[in-house]
């Protein structure tokens, strides 16, 4: 068994303020194996994105790692200086970000964007780059590349430019992929298209993703694993299908049960009661206890570890409330 | 009241001017632009009904939704709003009586309340600006109701929107768009900005409201499992155009418009089913100059001769309507 590209043992995030220290990611911990696709799914505000940004060491101050460690094939690169993560971020581990123009610059060509990013990282001459750049435009769907590598940003359509940010992504060749919910600004038909181009590309390429999103359809359709987080911490983590299907957590069930889909024909969805608690008020014990109608006393005062083994859970009920089949009959 | 449908869209047309400035146009003689926003789109909606509008962006699902608002003058074709209608010169004085009985939810509830208001003030504003009440105790008695009919307590009042969560701001949104006891409500994506549990929670509150209140719903959205759940007749528009007018059974179990078809293909498969699905393929044409004949035309499998000639115009099936020449000829 090789080592996971990534892992991520015990993180820890907080933000300080003059008051205190505001907890983001509390104890998260999850791998993700040569060619995997993890989804990393939640409400705004649950966590996600912080993991995604530590990760590469984009935590906007005052957010910082308070503890744990983040190894990329078993070495640590959390406690690297700058200058050395710099040279990981974009040819180790490429990003995606949701607005394809925040990763492109508007005054200078595609082409140019790519050859730069090539000529940077890479021991390649520009005219080979260009070439390069050429092809993976062509892989990633771009009509005409050998005319549209010479186009501005502002001259493609938003697929189109988050399919140049692909081929920006890959002209590295990176292990890790995270993908900061990359199609969220995408119409359905051209969200379709990209998430079919990402199967395509980390399957032709072996590169693993962090894909996080707030869109379960989205984790349905290309993800292997998926993990829940919820309020700072993961809540639920196993096979996407496992997951999805048999959801074991309460909130995940609620999350499942309140997605209005095109086959279900209930009348009202599942209403998870209240919102996610914000950062500084955090209840004691289980963060989802106050929205949770199958809470007892022990979820109010522990906090649940999250166990198992292939698909892990953070629930004190998580044994007892099994076998229930279908999300959409429990809390309802 | 007469029983007739509520809404009616009569051959409506907006076209948009979107030329450069007059003296770039003499000097580097560029012909006048226009972008045809919505293209001859007729439908009625019936009391008590939802009908939806869905589509990608650039359809012109929200231009529709100002120009039933009076929010905009079409370019040609009428709206009438229980037979009055809102374009006349005639029928201004009895325009302003229509006035309170339509309202609007808008998409971003960040926006869309005044921030240096208390939420009391916000509720408040239609009573006041309709001069439906004067008297003091009045206005909060009915404030105080109107928190409570969408979920929020009384004392909510005296706080400002900051102190609100997304859901909870569309809550106050619907409180005050409920003032005036409207009949009809014009919803431009009420949950797009939201969260997946709380967009359940605000659907639900939606329907609640409809049965309790006798409502009309114009509901505008690029969701179809929303559109789904929510609608009584769906009308799918593409390029400006209705393409295909069903009820959601009929229009979900068995689309007939090829664009149709392509955009509930292009939904993730959340249930994991492993339906088997048509790749999407192309881009929305530029509206500005759209294709000739029928817009869907270069995107779709099933075009011939007389789709690149002639657009076909919204017809009926037997449980429909359609506009394509496939589907008249029996074809697809």
């Amino acid at each position: 068994m090789t080592a996971p590209v990534l892992s991520v043992r015990n993180l820890h995030v907080a933000f300080a303020t003059r008051r205190a220290d505001l907890v983001a990611l509390e104890d998260v911990s999850f791998d993700i194996a040569q060619g995997e696709v993890l989804g990393v799914v939640g409400e705004s505000g649950a966590g996600k994105s912080v993991t995604g940004a530590a990760i590469i060491g984009l935590l906007e101050p005052p957010g910082r790692i308070t503890a744990g460690e983040i190894l990329l094939k078993g070495e640590r690169i959390d406690n690297l200086p700058p200058s050395a993560l710099r040279k990981i971020r974009g040819k180790r581990i490429g990003m995606v970000f949701q607005d394809p123009l925040t990763s492109l610059n508007p005054l200078f060509r595609i082409g140019e964007q790519l050859v730069e990013t090539m000529t940077i990282h890479l021991d390649i001459s520009a005219a080979r780059a260009r070439e390069r750049a050429i092809e993976l435009l062509g892989e990633v769907g771009i009509p005409a590349p050998e005319q549209r590598i010479d186009a501005f940003p502002h001259e493609l359509s938003g697929g189109m430019r988050q399919r140049v940010v692909l081929a920006m992504v890959l002209c590295t060749s990176p292990e890790l992929i995270i993908a900061d919910e990359p199609t969220t600004a995408l119409d359905v038909s051209v969200q379709a298209q990209i998430i079919a181009l990402l199967k395509r590309l980390t399957k032709n390429h072996g590169t693993s993703v962090m894909l996080i999103t707030h869109d379960m359809g989205v984790i349905a359709e290309i993800a292997d694993r998926v993990a829940v987080v919820y309020a700072g911490r993961i809540v639920e983590i196993g096979p996407v299908r496992e997951v999805l299907k048999r959801p074991r957590h309460p909130y995940t069930r609620g999350l499942m049960g309140a997605i209005p889909t095109l086959t279900s024909d209930s009348d009202r969805l599942v209403q998870i009661p209240g919102s996610m608690p914000r950062l500084n008020a955090r209840p004691p014990g289980c963060a989802f206890n106050p929205r949770c109608a199958l809470a007892i006393d022990q979820c109010r005062r522990e906090r649940p570890p999250l166990a198992g083994d292939d698909s892990k859970v953070a629930c004190w009920l998580a044994g007892a409330s099994e076998g229930s089949a279908s999300p959409r009959e429990v809390l309802s | 009241m007469s029983q007739g449908p509520l809404v009616e869209v009569d051959g409506l047309w907006r076209v948009f001017d979107v030329s450069g400035p007059w003296l770039n146009r003499v000097l580097e003689r560029r012909p006048r632009r226009t972008l045809t926003a919505v293209a001859d789109v007729s439908f009625a909606i019936g009391r008590r009904e939802t009908f939806a509008l869905v589509g990608e962006s650039g359809s012109g699902k929200s231009t529709i939704a100002r120009i039933i608002m009076g929010l905009m003058p079409p370019s040609q074709g009428d709206v009438r709003i229980d037979g009055i209608s809102m374009s006349s010169a005639e029928a201004r004085q009895k325009r302003a009586d229509l006035r309170q009985r339509i309202q609007m939810i808008f998409q971003d509830p960040y926006a869309s309340l005044n921030p240096r208001w208390r939420v009391d003030r916000i509720i408040a504003e239609p009573l006041r600006a309709f001069g439906l009440m004067h008297d003091r105790q009045e206005i909060e008695a009915r404030v105080a109701e109107l928190l409570k009919l969408v979920g929020l307590d009384p004392a909510d009042g005296r706080k400002y929107p900051h102190e609100f969560s997304g859901g909870q701001r569309q809550r106050i949104a619907i409180a005050r768009a409920l003032a005036a006891n409207p009949e009809f409500i014009v919803c431009d994506e009420p949950t797009s900005a939201l969260d997946v549990s709380v967009q359940a929670q605000i659907l639900n509150l939606m329907r609640d409201l409809q049965d309790r209140l006798g409502l009309t719903y114009l509901l505008i959205s690029h969701n179809l499992a929303v559109v789904r759940h929510m609608a009584t007749r769906i009308g799918v528009l593409y390029l400006g155009r209705l393409v295909e007018v069903a009820a959601p059974s009929e229009l979900f179990g068995n689309p007939r418009h090829p664009y149709t078809r392509m955009l509930l293909d292009a939904v993730p498969d959340l249930d994991m089913t492993g339906r088997v699905r048509r790749p999407v393929e192309g881009e929305i044409p530029n509206p500005i100059n759209p294709p000739k004949g029928c817009g869907f035309h270069p995107r779709c499998p099933y075009q011939n001769e007389r789709c690149r000639r002639e657009t076909p115009s919204l017809s009926a099936g037997d449980d429909r309507l359609v506009a394509c020449h496939g589907v008249v000829e029996g074809r697809i």
